[in-house]
């Protein structure tokens, strides 16, 4: 049952990326260069939708969270190696499954690449990504467990400031200015 | 810049009395996100990367596969995630064919881009900076910046300010090179 909501959540979620743009590396090149907002804006507004949705669900029934660790030093350097790739290729490792899916060459390049970087990064990792791991390590922690407020409270804020600029923003920031 | 230009006007040109189709898909995806934490838990798709790895090393030498620490604590394919990268290729594939239809041509995304070789070269570094990036973070724009930050995590914020401050700086640096 797991594995057929995976799937049904996997299509859904191709089908949007096809159809808001973001499988265009042409599109995420100019969300990049700032001259058109709208995938940014797209993710924002999901996450915001997201956020008041999971916890609120979470006052009345058990959700599957999954926080993930912050290593401080490995993420930022992670995030930092990812963002050089994301603007060059201009595919993340989700769009451009959808990008495969739509019959982009240029998406099977990437994905090709993506295996490649997987392989050398198993091959490397007890050496080099280990130590980065462990480095200022803080957990498990939320946004909620550092300002010491309730989650729901926190992803009512979030959720409301995240629309507030995305309501604020220009999309096509060439035409407004 | 011959290629990418028909597309930019297409959510203002609407006028301010209509949502914009970003805002609806959007909406529509924090339903779908949050559904996946309600249901089996928070979509990312990274980690499916080095499990396909390892399930191809297990078949090739799998003395060498059995022996890598991180192949064995990703384990094997059998997890819901595949199933979501999946989900994501045949949702690619019937988006593109339903509807109005936008063709799926190679686009070139910088000044540099001059050939489908240079575009098919920035494309496979890329997908390769991507999944080490996000290997090294533990996690990617869906793991981390969309799920992340729906379920409040600090570390996804940290990745997504990474990712903007190099993205934005390398796009801009790419374009105006050639110019």
């Amino acid at each position: 049952m797991t594995i057929l909501y995976a799937l049904i959540v996997g299509v859904a979620m191709g089908a949007l990326i096809q159809r808001v743009r973001a499988s265009s590396p042409a599109m995420i090149a100019q969300n990049l260069r700032l001259e058109n907002l709208s995938i940014i804006k797209f993710m924002a507004t999901t996450i915001a939708v997201g956020a008041i949705l999971v916890y609120l669900l979470n006052l009345v029934t058990p959700m599957h969270f999954d926080i993930k660790p912050t290593y401080v030093v490995g993420v930022l350097l992670g995030g930092l190696v990812f963002g050089v790739g994301f603007a060059l290729g201009g595919y993340c490792p989700g769009t451009c499954v959808v990008g495969a899916g739509e019959g982009r060459k240029d998406a099977f390049w990437s994905i090709g690449g993506g295996v490649l970087g997987a392989l050398v990064f198993t091959l490397v990792f007890d050496a080099l990504i280990t130590p980065l791991v462990k480095m200022a390590d803080y957990g498990r922690i939320t946004l909620a467990d550092v300002l010491h407020l309730p989650a729901v409270g926190v992803a009512l804020g979030l959720g409301a400031l995240f629309l507030g600029i995305v309501y604020v923003l220009p999309t096509d920031v060439k035409k407004k200015t | 810049m011959a290629q990418p230009a028909a597309h930019a006007a297409s959510d203002v040109a609407q006028g301010s009395t209509r949502i914009p189709p970003w805002a609806i898909l959007g909406g529509i995806f924090g339903v779908v996100s949050a559904f996946s934490i309600l249901t089996w838990g928070p979509i990312g798709v990274s980690g499916t990367y080095p499990r396909f790895v390892g399930a191809i090393l297990r078949r090739l030498d799998p003395a060498l596969a059995t022996g890598n620490p991180y192949l064995e604590t990703m384990g094997s394919l059998i997890k819901p995630e595949t199933f979501l990268v999946l989900g994501l290729l045949i949702g690619g594939f019937l988006a593109s064919r339903i509807g109005p239809k936008a063709p799926a041509r190679t686009e070139f995304i910088h000044t540099g881009e001059t050939t489908k070789g240079k575009r098919y070269r920035d494309a496979f570094i890329g997908g390769f900076l991507i999944v080490f990036g996000a290997r090294i973070a533990g996690g990617c724009t869906s793991g981390h910046i969309i799920s992340g930050i729906t379920q409040l995590s600090v570390s996804g914020l940290i990745f997504a300010a990474g990712v903007f401050a190099t993205g934005i700086m390398t796009a801009k640096l790419l374009h105006k090179g050639g110019r």
